[in-house]
């Protein structure tokens, strides 16, 4: 198995920045080699994207899952998945279900090598909060989790705030249990802070401080990091990196920072989504002295 | 797999016992994402403008037919982005030799969309705001049949 000593933030990949292109132009060892072209180490999939016959590969799919790891030099980092208690129209998924549902994508996350999962909470409302139960389901699966050394994080994406009451609930679950199971991926939209004249903008937003960050840090198993516009010079023109990265540094923060790409002209057709990743981690290469 | 929802290959009548009982076309998922069945929204397929409801239509996933109801109810079998559904649509004789014009409409649910958004779901209508990682409810294509 591949193994990664480098010690504080670490350069990574999300593969749904792949989306416009996966399964079309791409597949899922072309994503493997851009990611080994940019001397990236980490990769965050999509459970229900890249896993053939998803929630069930076959003991050949993962043998070749853990050949593409050693061959491009890739820690398996964030398994993104969904707790989709809202599948049936009609009703909610019990807790039991949505127990039983989290617990198949924890075997499975670790039978590939994860050791963090992206965990996401049906929402119940346009201000992103999880279902009533989300205690009661993470707390179920919890004893699993510790086994097989994984740790749920949910994503906490713009308009959500760092000092928000949703980012309070999660913590103050943390320190209740005294879980190091369950913890918290921070997306850099939250940092945004430049946004073009005219530009929509969720009136509920309200753009974090880089330091805002300082207090979750020992609750952070991964990052997205997020970009928007990489300017030809290659520095990110809407969120302050230098900043956010030199307080990762700063503060002996170790983990992924999984770059992200969700610009809608991804769709574009003949947009190679990989060129712009490249961009970014030019960027970060030169800020994490990498 | 190409990049329109409605795919060129798979497109023919279907022969069953020497006798055409209808047609069939793929259509690939255009979302970021696998779902479960549970979470489709079969809408209305036109060919040449003639209207053909869903009643009509059984989708296929992995060689295995499944109706409107049971994919309603089935929230275990996954539907891999990767993966096209074949939709076998049952009409005697089938399509004739030629241009057909197809246009179907179909949409998913995602549990961490807020509710109200969820309830405005219809597979006929374009969505209210096209967002291209969930793609357009309502595709078309002209196809040739041999």
């Amino acid at each position: 198995m591949f193994t990664y000593d480098r010690k504080g933030p670490k350069r990574g990949i999300a593969f749904y920045s792949y989306s416009a292109e996966y399964g079309l132009t791409k597949t899922l060892e072309d994503c493997f080699e851009d990611t080994h072209d940019m001397g990236a180490h980490g990769i965050e999939i999509l459970a229900n994207t890249h896993i053939e016959n998803y929630p069930y590969p076959s003991d050949a799919w993962v043998e070749n899952w853990h050949r593409l790891c050693e061959k491009y030099e890739v820690v398996p980092v964030e398994y993104g998945h969904w707790i989709d208690s809202h599948v049936i129209r009609g009703r909610e998924l019990t807790t039991e279900e949505s127990i039983e549902m989290l617990e198949r994508d924890i075997r499975l996350a670790h039978r590939l090598g994860f050791t963090v999962m992206r965990t996401k909470m049906p929402v119940i409302n346009g201000a992103l909060e999880p279902v009533e139960n989300w205690r009661e389901i993470i707390r179920g699966a919890l004893p699993l989790a510790e086994k097989m050394n994984v740790r749920m994080c949910p994503e906490i994406h713009t308009p959500s705030n760092l000092k928000g009451k949703m980012v309070q609930d999660y913590v103050e679950f943390i320190k209740e249990t005294g879980t190091r199971n369950f913890g918290l991926n921070i997306d850099f939209s939250v940092f945004r802070n430049r946004f073009k004249e005219g530009e929509w903008k969720s009136p509920d937003f309200e753009p974090n401080k880089p330091e805002d960050i300082i207090p979750l840090l020992p609750y952070i198993y991964c990052c997205h990091a997020k970009f928007i516009n990489m300017s030809d010079d290659f520095e990110e023109t809407t969120i302050p990196y230098p900043e956010i990265i030199k307080i990762l540094q700063d503060y002996g923060w170790d983990g992924y920072l999984l770059s992200e790409y969700e610009g809608a002209d991804k769709y574009e057709d003949g947009y190679e989504v990989g060129q712009t990743l490249r961009k970014q981690h030019i960027m970060m290469k030169r800020l994490l002295g990498d | 797999m190409e990049k329109q929802v409605i795919q060129s290959v798979g497109f023919r009548n279907i022969v069953e016992n020497g006798e055409v009982t209808g047609f069939q076309f793929k259509i690939r998922l255009p979302y970021y994402r696998g779902i479960y069945l549970s979470q489709i929204m079969p809408g209305t397929l036109f060919v040449d403008g003639e209207r053909i409801d869903k009643e009509e239509i059984t989708w296929w996933f992995k060689d295995l037919p499944y109706t409107n109801e049971e994919m309603h109810d089935d929230f275990k079998t996954h539907w891999n982005p990767t993966e096209c559904a074949v939709l076998k649509v049952r009409k005697p004789g089938g399509l004739s030799q030629g241009y057909h014009d197809l246009k179907y409409g179909f949409c998913f649910t995602s549990s961490y969309m807020p509710p109200v958004m969820q309830d405005r779901l219809d597979p006929d209508e374009e969505p209210f705001i096209i967002m291209p990682e969930f793609g357009h409810h309502v595709n078309e294509r002209r196809l040739l049949i041999v």
